[in-house]
């Protein structure tokens, strides 16, 4: 045999053959989702199950420092950080060697290397229209040449991929190069994005539109099982890269433990992650009690038989060994008050008296305790804990204050007519109308938010339907109030900001806010980079303006309570990673 | 016979057009835009327009009905606009699971609910009867909620006798670990109003003519009630079995979700959940037809067992 052929063989065997530092497959670790699954293109998921499952498999160019608060970027599959230039408009990346996708017969049995090709390929994904990506908006208007191509995508119904993009290019094998339209230092949240890891052409290909059910990667798991909607099965990839965990502590007491159980230890450790979807919170709770699962999010109405009225574990769970991890969730819940109804609207002081007096108005403390039992804190700005941006020592200027609001209300002329209920300073009916849905916790919040009114004298009706009905009245600026929630895509303002940037009206400004000042401040904010304190000021500015204004009525982030089994080692919940499991491990049990 | 079930077949078509109309009206007027929750979380009227576009309901309502008259035609309803999974592929793998609880509970539910009900109705007035009576009375007021998360709460979690949830891979294992208590559960739910409505079609069967020429003749007893008896309350007993099968499928959806079981009530849920009109479509249409066809066979089994009914 010739020598050349026989480095050839034992190349390609060693490439195959399983890594001897793979992870054990007697750990086995028992989870569930609360809600189903919708497939795994990371292409076309939003949901954060689906996408949870995508993160194991799908290695992106950057990823998140497991332990590192607030959330940190580190590379993933690129070698190291980006080489930035252009003020932000150039990024170029080199990707790590001999990373392999896993095993499949579209690789025609040949070990299949990562290449810069594959990121090309990935990113052009989401901006093909026949994918139909929620996350097409992270690519959209974005790349230079990239708009183009999608433009002729439209008319001919096929998005060319082997047209050359100079916004997104493969320089050679293993480098790649972005170029920005403008300015744009955001770009390295989305090359973390945990949708944006790489898929092979040949893959996507061959699997058309059952790719969905066929997530390749070069990720630390894989996908062994899947019943739709009932369960999912990752085992370990046997040929992953030699990744050995090795984070600091953030300064946080928890990470001691975390990093004492887990530290050089290689990554993955857990051998298979078993995942039911359990959409009950009494079957959940139960299935955790009875030790069918290692760890689980204490449902809300399972909150007393965890936690105390101080929040800590009850005594029977702690002398079990199970742990507790709290944390404020990046994410908030807020009602967006639209700018273009003709009774709320407007800039006008008696419109803003108005919405000023409607946010003063409604009780937070009660929400908090009443409606969320406990387990959530008050949103003082749009940015979240755990987001940059963020100022704990932040105060909302419309804290709740009824008093205020009558007095206001009447300063401004909003008299109460004969039925005890204000009407508009010219006369006329005053009726708030507040888009609701139809669950429980819906009826709740619309009792609240009527006793809240009543108070102040505002008469407020609810108007119940179904989320995507008030979602299309919302972007056409025709929801007058409507409840909503954001969680955060990547750990920075900006994500929570451009809620209430004006140009977003009609794709994600429900409130249809216009304001030239906060636009203007929004606009310089995003040529900055995210460590400049001079961005860090603005979103404080910008904060400000939308609270004077009265564009929201901020209400909370809920609160996470994770009981964890005593052989489930190194857990620590991640503001933005969901497939934590990826970075720990089990202990032999029964 | 051949003329009867040809005649009923025919009249299935205008039936399934009225079926076909209504969910596609209801549909329309209150399923939602799907193009809104499948745009994500930031999307332009532009992207929207494309989804619209692609999942084709930009058309004219005509269009749109057409295309659904020609997908029940060719049995092809294409794929779930939420998951891309084909429709087909669907409603097989969630007939499985639906199925490994149902047939059990029919099979067992029936003899259970009958055997008491010749029971009672044969010591009718006593004491027995009485009790008996009372019992179902409480057990049918009593919603299935409270029947499922006490009945998981004691035999599952308590008592250990079963999963709290799950559903494996073998059939045996699904049947006799994961379905037991479903089962259970469905049993205690379905007993009490069947126990008291087979006892009364037993009632009425037992004070005829027949009865009482049957005994005077001297036929034994046993042979009164589950022969002459049974035979003559059947029809009506079949007719309730008959035209309730295709809602049990659907009517199990509690059932489903507590106990993790991927069946078809459960996908029927999550399809409106998400306005996935294309699952929610097939599945409307295939229990129209089941409902139909179960009618039709309860009137065939009518002949089987009286052969003085006449079909016309």
């Amino acid at each position: 045999m010739p020598f050349v052929l026989v480095v050839a063989v034992i190349a390609i065997g060693t490439v195959l053959a399983p890594s001897a530092r793979a992870a054990d497959p007697a750990k086995v670790l028992h989870i569930i989702f609360p809600a189903a699954e919708t497939g795994f293109d990371p292409a076309r998921v939003s949901d954060t199950y689906s996408a949870t499952v995508d993160e194991a498999i799908f290695d992106r160019l950057y990823t998140y420092d497991y332990l590192a608060r607030p959330a940190k970027i580190v590379p993933m599959t690129a070698e190291s950080m980006p080489e930035i230039s252009d003020h932000g408009r150039t990024y170029v990346i080199h990707l790590k060697h001999g990373i392999y996708f896993t095993p499949d017969p579209a690789f025609g049995g040949k070990p299949r290397e990562l290449t810069a090709a594959d990121y090309v390929y990935t990113f052009e994904r989401f901006a093909d229209p026949a994918n139909h990506s929620p996350w097409a908006f992270l690519v959209q208007d974005r790349f230079v040449g990239l708009d183009g191509e999608v433009d002729k995508a439209k008319k001919t119904g096929k998005f060319d991929y082997d047209a050359r993009i100079p916004g997104i290019e493969a320089l050679d094998r293993y480098t790649l190069r972005f170029e920005l339209k403008r300015p744009d230092y955001l770009l390295l949240y989305t090359l973390a994005h945990t949708s944006f890891g790489a898929v092979a052409r040949e893959v996507v290909e061959k699997y058309g539109n059952d790719i969905e059910a066929h997530p390749v990667g070069t990720g630390p798991y894989m996908l062994a099982q899947w019943r739709r909607a009932a369960k999912i099965v990752l085992v370990a990839n046997p040929h992953y890269r030699h990744e050995v965990w090795d984070f600091r502590s953030s300064g946080e007491a928890w990470d001691a433990a975390v990093i004492a159980a887990m530290k050089g230890k290689t990554i993955p450790q857990i051998g298979k992650v078993e995942i039911s979807i359990v959409e009950e919170s009494q079957s959940a709770w139960l299935a955790f009690e009875r030790g069918e699962l290692d760890l689980l999010a204490v449902p809300a109405t399972f909150r007393a038989q965890a936690l105390d009225a101080g929040n800590h574990l009850l005594p029977k769970w702690a002398s079990q060994g199970v742990t507790l991890y709290r944390m404020v969730l990046p994410s908030i819940t807020y009602v967006a008050l639209d700018f273009r109804d003709p009774l709320l609207g407007g800039f006008s002081k008696e419109k803003i008296a108005l919405r000023r007096a409607i946010i003063m108005g409604y009780d937070i403390g009660d929400d908090i305790r009443v409606l969320r039992k406990g387990q959530a804190v008050q949103a003082q700005m749009p940015i979240p804990e755990g987001v940059v941006g963020f100022d704990p020592a932040w105060r909302n200027v419309n804290q709740y204050d009824p008093e205020l609001a009558n007095e206001l209300l009447d300063y401004f002329g909003y008299r109460k007519g004969p039925d005890g209920y204000r009407r508009l300073p010219d006369g006329k009916p005053l009726t708030l109308r507040m888009a609701t849905g139809t669950t429980a916790i819906d009826r709740e919040s619309d009792e609240l938010w009527k006793r809240s009114m009543d108070a102040i004298g505002l008469r407020m009706v609810f108007e119940q339907g179904k989320f995507s009905d008030h979602l299309k009245a919302a972007r056409a600026c025709q929801l007058m109030m409507w409840g909503q929630a954001w969680s955060a895509d990547y750990p920075d303002g900006d994500d929570f900001m451009q809620l209430l940037y004006g140009p977003n009206t009609g794709q994600s400004n429900n409130g249809c806010y216009e304001s030239k000042s906060f636009d203007s401040m929004y606009e310089k904010s995003r040529e900055l980079p995210p460590d400049s304190p001079e961005r860090e000021r603005l979103y404080l500015d910008m904060t400000r303006q939308a609270e004077v204004d009265g564009a929201w009525s901020l209400d909370v982030s809920p609160i996470s309570n994770v009981v964890i089994r005593p052989w489930v080692l190194g857990y620590k919940r991640h503001p933005i990673l969901n497939a934590w499991f990826v970075y720990m491990d089990v202990l032999p049990h029964h | 016979m051949g003329g009867y079930i040809v005649r009923r077949l025919w009249q299935m078509i205008p039936t399934m057009l009225g079926v076909v109309l209504l969910v596609f009206v209801l549909f329309n007027w209150v399923g939602g835009d799907p193009a809104y929750v499948l745009a994500g979380k930031i999307s332009s009227h532009e992207q929207i327009e494309n989804i619209r576009r692609q999942l084709g309901i930009d058309q004219p309502y005509y269009v749109q009905l057409g295309i659904f008259l020609k997908q029940i035609v060719t049995a092809n309803f294409g794929s779930s606009w939420s998951t891309n999974e084909k429709v087909s592929h669907i409603l097989l793998t969630r007939l499985g699971p639906s199925l490994t609880v149902l047939v059990p509970l029919l099979i067992l539910g029936t003899l259970i609910s009958i055997g008491l009900a010749l029971a009672v109705a044969y010591v009718r007035g006593s004491l027995t009867d009485r009790m008996v009576m009372i019992v179902c009375t409480v057990g049918l007021s009593i919603s299935i909620l409270v029947y499922i998360i006490v009945f998981q709460y004691v035999f599952a979690y308590k008592l250990g006798w079963f999963p709290v949830q799950g559903w494996g891979d073998s059939f045996w294992q699904n049947l006799v670990v994961y379905a037991s208590l479903p089962i259970l559960i469905a049993l205690a739910v379905s007993i009490a109003p069947d126990l008291r409505l087979y006892r009364t079609f037993v009632l009425d069967e037992i004070n005829q003519d027949y009865v009482r020429t049957a005994r005077a003749k001297g036929v034994s007893e046993n042979r009164v009630i589950w022969v002459h008896v049974l035979r003559n309350a059947s029809i009506p007993i079949i007719t309730y079995l008959m035209s309730g099968l295709p809602g049990l499928l659907l009517g199990s959806f509690l059932i489903e979700r507590f106990f993790s079981i991927p069946g078809i009530g459960r996908e029927v849920i999550l399809a409106v959940e998400r306005s996935d009109f294309p699952v929610i479509k097939a599945i409307t249409v295939y229990v129209a037809f089941a409902t139909i066809f179960t009618n039709l066979l309860a009137d065939l089994t009518y002949k089987a067992v009286d052969p003085r009914v006449q079909l016309k």
